[in-house]
């Protein structure tokens, strides 16, 4: 029998990046808020640091920070002809856990998406017309512009302390940064990390190529940084132990070295670690949200009663939460009707392998998990793709993040698996050799959907959440062109060997791609298309808020994490000005 | 030896930057910087999972996998038998992180692992059919190398069942664990003295390049550090050091 | 000339560690520790026969610094981003490849380490050793030893060792990155300095220089 609570007035589920910001703006503007979190506390000091933390095989192999299988994981199919399988062991994508989520160990890559990404649907029917797209792909505008945002965004990077050249200032185009991106009003907050070899390498060859090289966007910090929230951050020191590692440093941008000191002072806001969220409760009308069971860790069931909630749990928990809550209606592919678990996507990502001859040392190692050089020539909307019969693009980079060996041994195609031909290649290749990183956008199909798995349940005896997904052919069209323009980019710099990967279906959760699992609550104008409003309300339920990359309707070129940050951001401003003023729902449609 | 020239030697750094190129035909780097490890009864692990016949496969098994010669160490030099040993023994090997529910059904490639079975359950179970099948013939330990790699071969091949394991799901996970206790830290077993660090130029676990990340195309010619790396070099654990996560 | 000198090397070094590095966008002279030697006799009254440190000078330890390390100490010296009226002078006086030449020298002692100067009590060096190894969360203090090496035996090339070392250079050279007065190496040790209070500065101090004695 569930004890319940005292009431509070507001519920955040899941205490990661989104939860912390979202927790640490309403409980300073006077609201008293509990931030429910599955996983345990941790910090910096004595979590987090060295040399323990650099253990490749614990953190990168073992998956130490991540979800536990045991107890909770995805079910998994390519299509709905086929049987949803556990996905026993993560690999594909690495779901997060604990205090500070999986911002934690992210890589600090720091992307805007560009302005057209936001009504990518009006803006490719206007240049392409109706007939262009496949006839499977739905793609949707947000309801949102890149001018509502780019406050947001603004704010977002400058709590973060982000590293990086502005592009275009207030129109303007900038030397030294991405002549594609949209308008922003103001630099980055401190300048671009140092650039690694391979970073130069690759400048260079694609100066040369006519293209419009500029450093990745860090929030591994160049300087040391001191935030609007008073917080303190380090400066990096390209240790190249970044994804899947939380840092020692405090160089780099996670809730607990921007906002969690701030948060966790504030007597309006009250941490529970190791509580695991069972459902939303709702009222008889099923329109109002009454607040929300959860289970502590040592098995105890409780009620929190709660005025407004807002999911933050990662985007694949938001969905799991309604569907587990039965808060809008489940999508349905065959049909179309539904919108929980609609648009579904993912990242389509290729790889390009340049082998250099022995007398040049790469040192791989010596890298921050968003150093490195890149070009948006093949990105997003930034070229024409008259002709090419497919929407989207990639970015391309000499980004690695490191060269952690049991895992980064890179060796020629032709190379023995295994034997003296494999470690000669091996000794031979480790320091020679830069690998470029396609990073491409991923459409949503009607197909690709998240629904609740009918056979495996999590240690709750709650219903897993069902992944059917497979790549659209639009979005391996893409990765091929994108692809081929990058290999020319290899031998351009000067590689005696330049070998290309472009991405190549059936996608699998067996080799590790991204965690930029997006869509599933999208957000947008038309409720039926959408389950969200523009401010990330609930449709169905106005006292609640869900945001997180579940909120996109398709995928863009970059990493997702600076335009959830955004979106954040953008959500608070609703809540404080508009919502908590006068609950109720801020768009009628 | 690759011609010296003078441009050549101006982009590099004294003698070390030779140490590629001609890592392949004179003594091995990996050989002459490693302290040597103690004699004799050192060499042999305490095999806490593996019984004496499955620990003799095992090794011969991995040292083909991973072969001692002039380019580097091997997986024995490198004490992979006993990091195996050690994981399997352990959480690891006891299915740690593992979704354990049925019902199982074998799935497309896409959906990866679907067996029941444990790291350890795995092991046991695949090295108990493979012990089977040399019952009577000479052990695969004393087959000359090439008829080692053709067996080798054929169960990466697939097509057998090992006592409910595909061969080819036993030797990937072979194959993947060998590289682990190659390539990972020695506080786990394997890696012994970094040797395969020190084959490949990859400094270990202290990794503060502030000031070298810029100082594009040097070579890094030091000493690995391991996590268990003391003042002098030593490596063991050092109780000091939380990992609390 | 430099190809001689190179193809000795090779002879001589085959894989062995490199005691210096150059870089190849600017490629400093290779040292010469016999010639080192003899610019060493200027050091010495401060630094010790040795490079063992000499408290009474306030001349610190730098047997066994990294060749590179010491370098990059004399350029910071000579062009500002260090600033100490004797070494200013001496620096701006060696020319680049007495800057490596003497580092050469110095980077290839090892004396024993001189008495600690500094009588720490317990509390002071549980403080300090916690410090080093773990940090301190409400000071967003990170184990020193990250960066350090294992108890602050330093990390080739660019990271000097702080065991052994004299305690009261350490906090000198906290107290000048405090004071901004210290430019070099203020990117990661600026934030450092202005988290130690004079407490920490006294315990992390004295614990590091308990360190030599402990010894081989």
């Amino acid at each position: 029998m569930a004890q319940r609570l005292q009431p509070v007035d507001v519920v955040v589920f899941g205490v990661g990046m989104v939860g912390s910001i979202v927790a640490k703006e309403l409980a300073a503007a006077g609201h008293k808020v509990v931030g429910l979190e599955r996983g345990a506390p941790r910090f910096t000091v004595p979590d987090f640091q060295g040399p323990a933390v650099h253990d490749e095989l614990r953190f990168d192999i073992r998956k130490a920070l991540m979800q536990d299988n045991t107890r909770e994981a995805v079910t998994f199919r390519n299509k709905s002809s086929e049987t949803g399988l556990p996905i026993r062991r993560w690999e594909s994508f690495l779901p997060g856990t604990g205090l500070g989520g999986s911002h934690v160990h992210w890589n600090g890559q720091t992307y805007r998406f560009h302005a057209k990404d936001f009504e990518l649907a009006t803006a490719a029917r206007e240049r392409y017309g109706d007939k262009f797209l496949d006839a499977d792909i739905r793609v949707q505008d947000w309801g949102v512009t890149y001018a509502d945002l780019e406050p947001h965004y603004d704010r977002f990077e400058y709590l973060l302390g982000t590293s990086g050249k502005a592009g275009n200032l207030k129109g303007q185009i900038q030397a030294g940064g991405d002549p594609f991106e949209s308008p922003r009003a103001r630099d980055y907050p401190t300048p671009p990390q140092k650039e690694p070899y391979h970073g130069a390498i690759f400048r260079k060859a694609a100066t040369d190529l006519g293209y419009h090289p500029f450093p990745q966007p860090s929030s591994n910090l160049s300087q040391p940084y001191t935030n609007p929230e008073g917080v303190k951050l380090n400066a990096c020191v390209f240790c190249g132990f970044c994804e899947r590692y939380a840092c020692e440093h405090y160089a780099k941008s996670v809730p607990q070295t921007i906002i969690l000191p701030v948060l966790l002072k504030n007597k309006n806001f009250e941490l529970r670690t190791g509580c695991q969220v069972q459902r939303i409760n709702l009222d008889s009308t099923k329109k109002k949200a009454t607040g929300v069971t959860y289970i502590d860790a040592a098995g105890r069931e409780f009620e929190q009663p709660a005025s407004m909630v807002v999911l933050c749990g990662f985007a694949l928990n938001n969905v799991r939460m309604l569907l587990l809550s039965g808060i809008g209606k489940p999508y349905d592919p065959s049909t179309e009707k539904g919108t929980v678990g609609r648009n579904y996507a993912y990242q389509t990502m290729s790889t390009v392998a340049a082998f250099f001859e022995q007398d040049k040392n790469i040192n791989p190692f010596m890298a921050s998990g968003a150093s490195g050089t890149l070009i948006n020539d093949f990105a997003s909307e930034n070229f024409d793709h008259s002709g090419l019969g497919f929407l989207g693009g990639a970015f391309v980079g000499a980004v690695n993040t490191n060269g952690r060996p049991i895992q980064y041994h890179p060796v020629p195609p032709d190379t023995p698996k295994w034997g003296a031909g494999w470690k000669r290649a091996v000794a031979e290749h480790y320091n020679h050799t830069v690998m470029l990183s396609l990073h491409g956008s991923s459409i949503a199909q009607k197909q690709n959907y998240l629904d609740l798995d009918p056979t495996y349940k999590d240690a709750w005896g709650q219903p897993l959440l069902r992944m059917t997904f497979d790549f659209p052919p639009n979005d391996l069209k893409m990765a091929a062109y994108v692809t081929s323009k990058a290999v020319e980019i290899g031998k351009a710099m000067g590689a005696k060997q330049v070998v290309g990967n472009p991405r190549k279906g059936p996608y699998t959760t067996q080799q590790y791609q991204t965690t930029h699992n997006t869509g599933g609550t999208v957000m947008g104008s038309d409720p039926s298309t959408s389950v969200v409003n523009r401010y990330l309300q609930s449709w169905d339920v106005p006292n609640l808020f869900v945001i997180g990359a579940s909120n996109f309707p398709q995928n863009a070129s970059w990493n997702p994490t600076g335009t959830i940050g955004a979106l954040t951001y953008w959500a608070i401003d609703a809540m404080k000005n508009k919502y908590l003023k006068h609950p109720d729902k801020l768009v009628h449609a | 030896m690759p011609k010296i020239t003078r441009r050549g030697f101006v982009q590099s750094i004294g003698a070390a930057s030779l140490a590629p190129a001609t890592l392949l035909t004179q003594a091995p780097a990996w050989a002459a910087d490693a302290p040597k490890p103690p004699a004799s009864d050192g060499d042999k692990p305490l095999y806490l999972f593996f019984n004496a016949d499955e620990a003799a496969f095992v090794e011969a098994a991995c040292e083909r996998l991973i072969p001692h010669d002039e380019v580097g160490p091997g997986a024995l030099d490198a004490g992979v038998p006993n990091y195996l040993d050690k994981q399997l023994g352990g959480s690891w090997g006891a299915g740690e992180r593992l979704y354990r529910s049925g019902p199982w059904q074998q799935g497309s490639p896409s959906q990866g692992y679907q067996l029941p079975f444990t790291p350890a359950e795995l092991f046991h179970n695949a090295l108990r059919a493979i012990l089977a099948e040399f019952e009577g013939k000479t052990a695969f330990k004393d087959l000359p190398p090439d008829q080692q790699d053709a067996y080798l071969k054929s169960l990466e091949g697939g097509g057998k069942d090992l006592g409910g394991v595909p061969s080819a799901t036993f030797f990937a996970t072979l194959l993947q664990m060998t590289v682990e206790g190659y390539f990972s830290d020695p506080i786990y077993g394997g890696n012994k003295n970094m040797v395969a660090w020190r084959m490949i130029g990859f400094p270990g676990a202290y990794a503060n390049y502030y000031d070298l990340v810029d100082k594009h195309g040097i070579k890094l010619d030091r000493e690995p550090t391991s996590i268990g790396s003391d003042r002098k070099g030593h490596i063991h654990p050092d109780p000091n050091v939380p990992a609390k996560l | 000339m430099k190809t001689t000198r190179f193809a000795a090397s090779v002879a001589a070094c085959g894989f062995a560690l490199s005691a210096s590095i150059a870089f190849a966008a600017d490629v400093p002279p290779a040292g010469d520790a016999t010639r080192g030697a003899e610019i060493a006799a200027t050091c010495q009254g401060c630094h010790g026969a040795h490079g063992e440190g000499i408290a009474t000078a306030s001349g610190p330890r730098i047997a066994g610094q990294t060749a590179s390390y010491l370098v990059a100490q004399l350029q910071a010296y000579a062009d500002g981003a260090r600033t100490n009226p004797v070494m200013t002078a001496i620096a701006k006086g060696l020319d680049d490849q007495k800057k490596a030449d003497a580092a050469a020298f110095f980077a290839a002692q090892s004396p024993p380490f001189a008495a600690p100067a500094t009588h720490p009590n317990d509390a002071q060096l549980v403080r300090g050793k916690t410090l080093v190894r773990v940090g301190d969360e409400s000071k967003q203090l990170q184990a020193c030893a990250n960066c350090h090496g294992p108890d602050g035996s330093g990390e080739r090339f660019a990271t000097p060792y702080l065991a052994g070392q004299s305690a009261a250079y350490i906090a000198s050279a906290i107290g000048e990155w405090k004071a901004g007065t210290r430019r070099s190496g203020e990117a990661l040790m600026g934030g450092v300095a202005s988290r130690l209070d004079d407490n920490d500065i006294a315990a992390v101090s004295a614990y590091l220089e308990s360190l030599g004695a402990i010894g081989d």
